[in-house]
């Protein structure tokens, strides 16, 4: 893997570089070299199969963080290539054209992270949530909860109660609200 | 059309007679996985009724609900989960960041019911088929929601400290506040068993928001001695902490300490809303026996509803037992001045030096006020009573730190031994230990109890600093004997004490008298424990005055005695600590409002 990392680096710059198992490799490359790296990976190194591609949102940086994991049947090793692409407008080069079935994956992260592929076929189309007119809820500022509770109505006759408050009520409900500085014609 | 097309479907009676290709599945069981997010567990035993897991439900899907069975007590409060499986995704956030662990899922994940309300449920109170199921998804180790480290203290080192009375914890800074306060999950368990019922949750948020007037207020809503207790209070709101389950509870203390340390007193009277105060005053009077923690509560309270308190104070100095009986180390004198002298400040006047009984007599205040508060605190010692102990230069802990604080030198000794195990124990051996130091350059002073070290009743970090400060404790013995020579104390002669308490918890002292050990000293000094000192009350007050069979002053839930214009509070009655003290005369102070207001 070290010889492969060298060749690579010879191509482009590479900006990380991580093992974290014998069979379990990460390498980081610029958003416009990735096409570039695939392709290589796939055509000279025998990392012939795309496992999945799949996306993370680092919303404090402003990032997505895309991760294509290879296999290589030879080797039997997982590659993973990870790029960060901006998150505002995200848009990324779609590779169906490396790997057919790529298109699949990045109709999901279109719907579930409103990253755009463009010329990936379908791309627009739901993926899971037919009829979904919010934000991308796999994206961090999703309120899923404002969300939930706008969406489906509460069962009647629930009811609960604050720990605080209910405590209070069973074990010191005479120690009453604090003294307030009081007037003479109160 | 063929004649094929016409055939065709008849080809499927071919098959008619015989055995069936397919089965009559699905009829086996088919478990989840062994870490499936099925069906909920609640382990009743853990759960603390923190309403966590319904504060981080994405669903809305859990409500809090009272259960049959589960009482309401300090640290728990009796409501459990309910959770709406209408709602419901089994996302396990629940489980995530249950902080006791007590919420679980089984790998179960079929039930059939016919009414949908049945789907609303509490898990571990409902009968289910699931609960005892040990497959399911638990949180492992290495998923942390919660923050379960506490910000470390920054303190002197032994080195740094053992020779002076310098204030060992340095306190937070805002940095290691704010991230300290983070941790609090707000579930307010520990509302219940401060005394005070302080706002806990409320004045760490004000800390995350960097909102430290508004943390002023809320301290000082229900304690207006903030200082002192963000030093040394017993703080057992820590104890009810719902990360105290599975680590280090948050540190309130500290964070209290942390607020008024950066609030400067000068802007005190703005940020509370008393600077005006003086238009506010009712014409009643209020006299108030002991400047100690309960009666400058009360006369905070009343202040601040218009009374006119003056306090009697035997001492030169205010403060009571915490600047009499707490050593410098743990507490400066000018932290207790600062939040004492803000109540002062509210009009509160404090005449010293009169005792109360000596210099002016209990009938004396009765008659020209219209209410008294007395909280007079536990100031005599206690003796063991042990041969010798009559010696002179056996000593009580509490009069030695007395005269510490009030600047007087005691005659330390090269060799001295303490004969308890609690925290007056530890400050006295702390304070003889650095009292040693300075005389000697060297420390020789052993501290010896009934307790073994286990059920010692002083914190354990009082022993760990002790012992850092080179003094021995050697717990787990009971005094004979001071073995006297010539007039002079010569030691401690000990035996093994078996067990303190006898099964009903009443303290009853098993000794084996074959295991003996003798402790050399020139100097013992006994601190087993205080007594009040009632001589001010007159056989007249006395006659009229109900005590209960322990022999304290009986008073009501508002801290009234059978005398209606004698309220009573602090250590006399409950505790003892400082936080009883504050608690006892914030709520006699109202007892005292609602009794004026009656009359």
């Amino acid at each position: 893997m070290e010889q492969l990392v060298k060749r690579i680096n010879g191509m482009i710059h590479l900006k990380a570089y991580n093992r974290q198992r014998d069979d379990l490799f990460f390498i980081t490359v610029e958003k416009s070299q990735l096409e570039l790296v695939l392709s290589h990976l796939k055509n000279n190194e025998g990392f012939t199969h795309l496992a999945f591609l799949q996306a993370v949102d680092f919303l404090e940086d402003s990032k997505f963080q895309l991760t294509y994991m290879l296999y290589n049947y030879d080797i039997r090793v997982n590659l993973g290539v990870k790029v960060l692409i901006g998150r505002d407008k995200a848009e990324m080069t779609s590779i169906h054209k490396l790997w057919a079935h790529a298109w699949q994956y990045q109709r999901e992260l279109h719907e579930l992270f409103g990253i755009n592929f463009p010329g990936s076929p379908r791309v627009e189309e739901s993926f899971v949530l037919e009829g979904w007119e919010e934000m991308p809820p796999m994206r961090r500022d999703f309120d899923t909860k404002e969300y939930s509770e706008r969406t489906f109505y509460q069962r009647p006759g629930r009811s609960t109660n604050d720990p605080k408050e209910y405590m209070k009520e069973k074990m010191y409900k005479n120690y009453a609200a604090s003294p307030r500085i009081r007037r003479d014609d109160e | 059309m063929k004649l094929k097309d016409v055939l065709s479907p008849l080809r499927v009676w071919e098959r008619a007679a015989k055995k069936p290709m397919t089965i009559k599945d699905p009829i086996n069981e088919r478990p989840g996985a062994a870490n499936y997010r099925g069906f909920h567990k609640n382990d009743f035993s853990k759960c603390i009724g923190c309403g966590t897991c319904e504060e981080i439900c994405q669903n809305d899907a859990i409500d809090l609900v009272p259960v049959e069975g589960q009482e309401t007590v300090e640290g728990d409060s009796g409501l459990r989960p309910m959770i709406d499986y209408g709602r419901c995704c089994w996302c396990a956030l629940c489980v995530d960041v249950c902080p006791t662990g007590a919420l679980t899922m089984s790998n179960d994940y079929t039930w059939i019911a016919d009414n949908p309300e049945d789907y609303r449920f509490v898990p571990g109170a409902d009968k289910t088929k699931w609960q005892e199921s040990e497959k399911g998804y638990t949180r492992s180790p290495d998923i942390q929601i919660i923050d379960y480290d506490r910000v470390d203290m920054q303190e002197l080192k032994p080195e740094e400290r053992d020779k002076s009375f310098i204030e060992i914890v340095k306190g937070y800074n805002k940095e290691q506040a704010m991230k300290e306060a983070e941790r609090c999950l707000e579930c307010g368990l520990c509302i219940a068993t401060c005394p005070a019922h302080m706002d806990i949750p409320g004045y760490i948020a004000a800390i995350r928001d960097d909102d430290l007037d508004n943390a002023l207020r809320i301290l000082y809503e229900t304690n207006p001695m903030p200082e002192i207790c963000g030093r040394i209070c017993t703080h057992k709101c820590e104890t009810a902490c719902a990360l105290h389950n599975n680590g280090d509870p948050l540190a309130i203390r500290w964070l209290k300490r942390y607020i008024v340390d950066q609030v400067p007193a000068d802007k005190y009277s703005e940020i509370l809303g008393t600077d005006h105060l003086e238009d506010e005053v009712l014409n009643r009077k209020v006299a108030i026996i002991g400047a100690g923690p309960a009666g400058l509560s009360a006369a905070y309270y009343l202040a601040i509803m218009g009374y006119k308190t003056k306090v009697y104070e035997a001492l030169p100095g205010p403060g009571g037992m915490a600047r009499y009986g707490i050593p410098e180390y743990r507490l400066p004198y000018d932290q207790i001045d600062k939040d004492i002298d803000y109540i002062r400040s509210l009009g509160v006047e404090i005449q010293f030096n009169t005792r109360v009984g000596t210099d002016i007599t209990l009938e004396e205040l009765h008659s020209s006020y219209d209410a008294v508060f007395a909280g007079t605190g536990l100031h005599l010692g206690r003796s063991t009573r042990v041969p010798g102990s009559d010696n002179k230069r056996v000593y009580f802990a509490t009069d030695l730190l007395r005269e510490v604080t009030l600047g007087n030198e005691i005659d330390v000794a090269k060799n001295i031994v303490v004969i308890g195990g609690g925290n007056v124990a530890m400050d006295i051996t702390r304070t003889l230990a650095r009292l040693q130091n300075q005389k000697y350059g060297k420390v020789q002073i052993l501290t010896t109890c009934l307790e073994t070290e286990d059920i010692m009743p002083a914190d354990v970090e009082e022993i760990v600093e002790a012992r850092e400060e080179k003094a021995v404790i050697d717990p787990g013995w009971g005094p004979k004997e001071i073995e006297i020579r010539d007039g002079e104390v010569y030691g401690l002669h000990v035996v093994k004490c078996l067990s303190v308490f006898d099964e009903n918890g009443r303290f009853s002292p098993k000794f084996d008298e074959e295991q003996k050990k003798f402790f050399k000293a020139d100097m013992v000094v006994e601190s087993i424990g205080q007594g009040m000192d009632l001589s001010y009350l007159s056989e007249n007050i006395k006659s009229n005055l109900k005590f209960t069979p322990r022999g304290r002053i009986e008073v009501d839930d508002n801290f009234q005695s059978s005398l209606q214009w004698l309220f009573v509070g602090g250590d006399i009655i409950q505790g003892p600590d400082v936080i009883h003290g504050i608690a006892n005369g914030y709520i006699a102070a109202k007892g005292i409002d609602t009794y004026l207001n009656r009359k």
